[in-house]
């Protein structure tokens, strides 16, 4: 019998072993060659490489999902190694010297490499086109090509290369295992207890101290602070993290071994000592995945809160499906004539003459408005039915208003710190008149170009017309006096009309906005970004449970006996379940409990910094943690999926 | 008082449209009487643990039926067999069998707690015990730390802690020194007398054997022999030599 034979018929003969095994592998090589076939594939690279930033976006993408695979594919090949351990000592004990097992070995692993690497980039095709036209209409909106379906030389070059190295690494890392140990460690490789870890009370404290200081700082609500404080952040919870797997969760398995109520439960006891004994070996393993399902679960949770809002945030940046100032030239004739010859249909439209006044905020200027001219400082004013008529046609969430006389509503357009608190119940002085601000809200739409707006009363609103306080635009100087707004049907997926639009005015050097342009640049960031999110979260979803998987089977293997004893002292197949459930169980949710409790901070961060800017609600938060539950829930699902695979495999393990 | 009543058992293995048929057991009977130390020997191969396996209600005999403590054991379901071992049977294994994620205060107690028994009823009766057996400072280590004496104390003190009507014992002192071996029997027959246990072990070590009141001896699935040890220990351990040279077992 010649190696090959034998590293075949070994493949054979573990084949239980090694199907997890080529699982995994098999997994890695279909992710990379995927990766790298979208982003050299033609339409995509249309798409979104014509811009640096979404360019720069892939790459760094690309980079975190190899360094990942790396992890995944030692950490999954040395426990595949030590799992083997019993049987490459047998062969040394036969007189098999110790370069021959290591070719054996090397041997096992290109063989199984290379099928893996076939079946991987095989399955890699087959989905390339689904996960191109996935991410196109994620990403664009008016997408509607069909993506051919190719194969991609260099991609496939790309991967085996990549992957050939890899193995070859795997092969020689198995070779250093064979000539470093001595053939007694190997034999007692089994038997070598994980030893008493009883962690620590100063490092439980210190975890925990890392972890809230890091949350502390992210719930900060400047969000300069916030940003600066990005990479401390991230470095105190990792850490935080760490440590807590390493020496605070022993400590408090060993506070709960402590409790003799609860602990002295049959099941109670062997569950949480079985578990408490894996631990150091599945310390560095549970941190990695709470970090890991934490970046996951952030990532996907972002992208799709984004997404989800698009067409909201854009109708709250814009208001309408277009709108465009009034100057000399009238345009309406124009636009008609346009969306008539293109079959466009216009819903409605509305034409609303521009005020403008300058009042007095008690010689001061507004917090945040230092830096603007005195010009510059001027208000949009409405009148309460101006204001309403206008609002009844915009797309937004703003409601109608009634203003009492010497009262106004004050409106800013972007989230400015503190500008409520230094404006609300202050009075505004317009010369002829007092106006007492009363309410505040934030909205980017009655403004047409101002940093403030005002709503009043209309008889107010007559008489400070009348005595010249107020101006119309034109009077102020602009080239404008009027803005018409419009809708009209399938404004944010009508490209021809969007065009049309385009062409009339930029003919006439006109201004005007479109929503069209805000939706489908927002949609092309967010798709890419949530595409991302969703293709990080399989994969790392998909390789840390796998890799729980492989650990928790493995030690079932081991844990065999002490089940089949347990049965002699009588315990029955009920409580067997319990402590299986109980054994299993932590593994599998205290890292991704973790990991969604950081994601709930990191969130909080992307509220602070990106989305309270977005999303025109008082308390934007909570409608990111709605849109982040969503998710959150999809990838505990998958977890608990994961756990049942586990459970049914231990379970058929160690009561066989 | 008698505590089991062995009728005709039988052990088969093999299916029964295999023709391979190997006969494990053939018309096993006895009887068993409280506080007996009973001794079960035969070569390898005999079918001693078969027996002792089917007792313990791990394995079910082909045919044939037992009694223990008034109940027809092959009557029970899966559930009521496990109850009935946890109440009724401890087992001493020659590999100790105790879980090396737990220390060994940990195994000790952990047939009470799977019943659920209150922790001061346990400590109670972990102290006791442990006091009695010797393994007092050892309670807090794991069977990993303590010498292979201590780890079948401790499986000792495990199998007696739920007061079981019969222990079960599998060749306990064969992995251990001459030594220890000694000083296990000397536990056995302590806790034969000072806790009117029941104990019923397998063993090919005649030296163990002369410690039991009573030896079965089994030939290939048959009770070839019964020995009552009488006032003279000599002449006992010697009667169970000429019988296990006629067994053709080996001789120690």
């Amino acid at each position: 019998m010649n190696l090959f034979t034998l590293a075949f018929r070994n493949i054979r003969q573990n084949n239980k072993k090694y199907a997890m095994y080529f699982f995994s592998m098999g997994f890695s090589v279909f992710t990379v060659y995927t990766f790298s076939s979208l982003m050299n594939n033609e339409y995509v690279m249309k798409a979104f490489r014509y811009d640096q930033r979404y360019q720069s976006l892939l790459t760094a993408f690309g980079v975190i999902i190899l360094v990942f695979v790396l992890f995944f594919l030692i950490s999954s090949n040395s426990s595949f190694i030590r799992a083997r351990k019993k049987e490459v000592s047998t062969y040394s004990l036969f007189g098999m010297t110790n370069g021959r097992i290591g070719r054996l070995l090397f041997l096992e692993t290109m063989i199984v490499g290379t099928a893996t690497l076939v079946i991987g980039i095989l399955a890699g095709i087959f989905f390339s086109k689904l996960m191109a036209m996935f991410l196109l209409n994620l990403s664009l909106t008016n997408f509607v090509g069909d993506v051919s379906f190719v194969i991609d030389p260099k991609s496939v070059i790309i991967t085996a290369v990549l992957f050939l190295g890899i193995f070859i690494f795997m092969g020689l890392t198995g070779l250093r295992v064979i000539c470093k140990f001595e053939l007694v460690d190997l034999f007692k490789a089994d038997k070598i207890s994980e030893g008493r870890y009883k962690g620590s009370r100063v490092v439980l404290v210190l975890s925990l101290l890392l972890i809230f200081s890091g949350y502390f700082i992210a719930c900060s609500k400047n969000a300069t602070v916030v940003v600066l404080g990005a990479i401390p952040i991230l470095t105190l919870v990792i850490t935080g993290t760490y440590f807590f797997f390493w020496g605070g969760l022993p400590k408090v398995l060993n506070l709960i071994k402590k409790n003799k109520r609860t602990y002295y439960q049959g099941v109670n006891l062997i569950s949480t000592s079985a578990f408490s004994h894996r631990m150091k070996s599945l310390a560095s393993v549970m941190a990695t995945i709470a970090v890991l399902s934490a970046v996951a679960v952030t990532a996907i949770a972002t992208g799709f809160t984004l997404y989800s809002n698009a067409e909201k945030n854009s109708y709250s940046s814009v208001g309408f499906d277009l709108y465009y100032y009034v100057g000399q030239k009238d345009m309406t004739d124009k636009v008609h004539q346009a969306f008539q010859n293109h079959h466009g249909v216009i819903e409605n439209e509305y034409t609303l003459q521009l005020y403008e006044a300058t009042p007095d905020f008690h010689g001061e200027t507004l917090l945040g408005q230092e830096n603007l001219t005195p010009e510059e400082r001027y208000f949009r004013i409405y009148s309460e039915t101006d204001y309403n008529k206008m609002i009844s046609y915009s797309k937004t969430n703003l409601e109608s208003v009634r203003i009492a006389p010497g009262e106004g509503l004050y409106i800013y357009p972007y989230s400015m710190e503190d500008i409520k608190s230094t404006i609300l119940g202050k009075s505004l002085d317009f010369r002829s008149k007092e106006i007492r601000v009363t309410d505040v809200i934030r909205s980017a739409v009655p403004n047409f170009g101002s940093f403030n707006t005002i709503v009043i009363d209309d008889s107010d609103f007559q008489s400070m017309k009348d005595n010249g306080m107020i101006k119309t635009a034109a009077e102020s100087g602009k080239e404008y006096h009027a803005v018409t707004v419009m809708n009209y049907k399938n404004a944010l997926k009508s490209k021809e009309l969007y065009q049309v639009v385009n062409e009339v005015f930029k003919n006439e050097k006109q201004q005007y906005r479109t929503v069209y342009y805000i939706y489908n640049e927002s949609m092309e960031t967010f798709g890419l970004i949530c595409f991302i999110g969703f293709f990080m979260s399989v994969v790392f979803i998909l390789m840390t449970a796998s890799l729980l998987y492989f650990k928790q089977v493995m030690a079932a293997e081991e844990e065999r006996h002490q089940f089949r004893m347990l049965r002699k002292i009588g315990m029955d197949v009920n409580m067997e379940r319990k402590v299986i459930r109980k054994r299993l169980l932590p593994v599998f949710f205290i890292p991704l409990v973790i990991g969604i409790v950081h994601s709930i901070f990191a969130m909080k961060t992307a509220d602070t910094i990106v989305f309270s800017n977005l999303i025109p609600v008082e308390n934007s938060y909570l409608t990111v943690l709605g849109f982040s539950g969503i998710m959150y829930g999809a990838y505990a699902f998958v977890y608990v999926i994961f756990y049942l695979v586990t459970k049914n495999q231990y379970t058929r393990i160690v009561i066989k | 008082m008698q505590i089991l009543k062995v009728e005709n058992i039988s052990k088969t293995y093999g299916t029964k449209k295999n023709s391979k048929k190997y006969t494990a057991l053939k018309n096993i009977s006895f009887e068993v009487n409280q506080g007996e130390f009973i001794g079960v020997m035969g070569a390898s191969g005999s079918g001693k643990t078969t027996l002792l396996n089917i007792l313990g209600s791990i394995d079910k005999p082909t045919t044939g039926r037992f009694i223990m403590n008034g109940k027809d054991i092959g009557t029970l379901d899966k559930n009521q067999l496990a109850k009935h071992r946890m109440e009724n049977i401890g087992f001493i294994f020659q590999d100790y069998n105790l879980l090396e994620t737990m220390t060994l205060r940990e195994n000790i107690i952990l047939p009470l707690a799977l019943m659920g028994k209150e922790i001061a009823v346990i400590e109670e009766k972990l102290n006791k015990l442990a006091g009695d057996l010797c393994i007092m400072d050892v309670l807090e280590k794991y069977p990993y730390e303590v010498s292979g004496g201590e780890q079948q104390r401790a499986a000792s003190c495990r199998a007696l802690i739920n007061n079981p009507k019969m222990i079960l014992a599998d060749e306990p002192t064969g992995n251990l020194d001459s030594k220890s071996g000694k000083d296990l029997l000397a536990l056995l027959t302590f806790i034969n007398k000072e806790y009117n246990a029941t104990i019923l072990m397998v063993t090919h070590d005649v030296f163990a054997a002369s410690y039991c009141q009573k030896i079965l001896f089994i030939r290939d699935g048959e009770i070839y022999n019964e020995l009552y040890a009488g006032s003279d220990k000599k002449q006992f351990f010697d009667s169970i030599i000429d019988v296990m040279s006629m067994l053709g077992g080996e001789r120690k």
